[in-house]
């Protein structure tokens, strides 16, 4: 079970609530927070993180929508039940495809050949698996 | 943390407002609108000479305006009594503290005015930013003048905080110092908060809303995170484009310079799944949105 944090980037066109419903998505989904997990509070996130408190309480209250965070009353939200182990593989494949797509955009862009693409997928992939991004 | 009061009455609200340096020259501020409710954070953007700090200057009364009105709590900015004026919070762009006093004097001076003068609060910051007490304010860095002034705005805890590039002379772990006390203790006590910077993250973080000033008005206000989904930027032959925009009924926000025959529009509205092969369609950040709005 790996504490939960995030990390956010400033400058990107995707919105910073986004960013942190997007991270928590793929944690869960790898089983790495699990169900009963503790997520910190509005105000501690935002105080760590440095962004206004909404932006932190929409992210919770999105995911709480979907059910992959459930509230309790006066006590820190957490990982929703339904949560305790990591999706199947074909669940992960399809979280990954989006990103994916727009590496592939890129790579058409950029006018590379599928075999270097995926070459360089597959380095990428095996380089130094266990160290945090 | 305290709910902003987003029904409530507006904390400042400007109507009309025309202010010129030069009767001659166009107006700095042209018939400017803006409104601000309680406990919304929102970050002023505008190029070097667009108008912020005659904005904010005005806002708080400071300026006299050839026409339009400026109410802050429901009274008018040049006439507020003393009650009103304890509530608002000001950290000017260039240091406007008195040189020969020691930080230790100026708090002292301030502190006479604001029935609220938190001194828990004065002693922990002025620890926390290692800011000396007994040396005259005019041997002080410009860092440690700028987070005077801080400490001197935010002392009393007010309801509105008005702030004009409080960072620029702070360095980067200085900067998130200040935003942490601003995210923290400013904005969870629900304090409306005007925030005018060039630098986009540290806005990013803490602005929920953003407000460009462009040609003396408001030219958009909106939450940044809605403005970064709805907003991108379509390029491709002229007419194919202004077609795209009118079937979505998508909102030309800026027209950008593009080659011949083609246009470059940034667009603002619900989008469809399905784009057009023929358009070059790109989602935007918020450098690109001051590029665009500014």
């Amino acid at each position: 079970m790996l504490p939960i944090q995030f990390q956010i980037n400033t400058g990107s066109s995707e919105p910073i609530y986004r960013q942190l419903m997007e991270q928590l998505r793929r944690r869960v989904a790898a089983g790495q927070w699990v169900a009963g997990q503790e997520l910190p509070s509005v105000r501690e996130l935002s105080a760590e993180l440095t962004v206004h408190p909404m932006t932190i309480s929409k992210a919770y209250s999105l995911l709480e929508g979907e059910g992959l965070l459930e509230r309790r009353r006066g006590l820190p939200m957490v990982i929703g039940s339904a949560h305790r182990k990591a999706a199947s593989g074909r669940e992960r494949i399809e979280q990954l495809k989006p990103t994916l797509q727009r590496a592939a955009d890129e790579a058409r862009e950029l006018g590379i050949a599928t075999a270097a693409a995926l070459a360089l997928y597959e380095q990428l992939l095996n380089d130094d698996p266990g160290s945090p991004r | 943390m305290n709910a902003p009061l987003l029904h409530a009455a507006p904390q400042v609200q400007i109507a009309g407002l025309t202010l010129a340096y030069d009767k001659k020259a166009a107006p700095v501020l042209n018939g400017l609108d803006w409104t601000l409710k309680p406990g919304q954070v929102v970050g002023l953007l505008g190029r070097n000479g667009a108008g912020k700090t005659t904005l904010l200057e005005a806002l708080l009364g400071l300026r006299e305006a050839q026409s339009g009105s400026v109410q802050l709590f429901g009274q008018p900015a040049a006439g507020l009594d003393d009650s009103a004026r304890a509530r608002i919070g000001y950290v000017p762009q260039g240091s406007d503290l008195f040189e020969n006093l020691t930080p230790t004097q100026l708090l002292a001076y301030f502190k006479a005015f604001y029935p609220r003068w938190n001194e828990a609060k004065v002693e922990g910051l002025m620890g926390r930013w290692e800011i000396p007490r007994d040396q005259a304010i005019g041997k002080l860095s410009g860092g440690q003048q700028q987070r005077l002034s801080i400490i001197r705005a935010l002392a009393h805890e007010p309801d509105l905080l008005i702030l004009d590039e409080p960072v620029a002379s702070l360095d980067p772990i200085g900067r998130r110092d200040f935003l942490r006390e601003l995210v923290d203790h400013v904005i969870n006590r629900g304090t409306t908060v005007v925030f005018s910077t060039h630098i986009l993250s540290d806005l990013e973080r803490v602005a929920f809303n953003v407000a460009f000033l462009k040609a003396g008005r408001i030219a958009l206000q909106s939450p940044l995170d809605e403005l970064l989904e709805q907003t991108r930027r379509v390029t491709g032959p002229a007419a194919e484009v202004a077609q795209f925009a009118r079937d979505h009924q998508l909102a030309t926000l800026a027209s950008q310079a593009a080659q011949a025959g083609q246009s470059r529009l940034v667009l603002r509205g619900a989008w469809p799944a399905q784009l057009p092969e023929a358009l070059l369609v790109q989602s935007v950040s918020l450098d690109d949105l001051f590029e665009a709005l500014t």
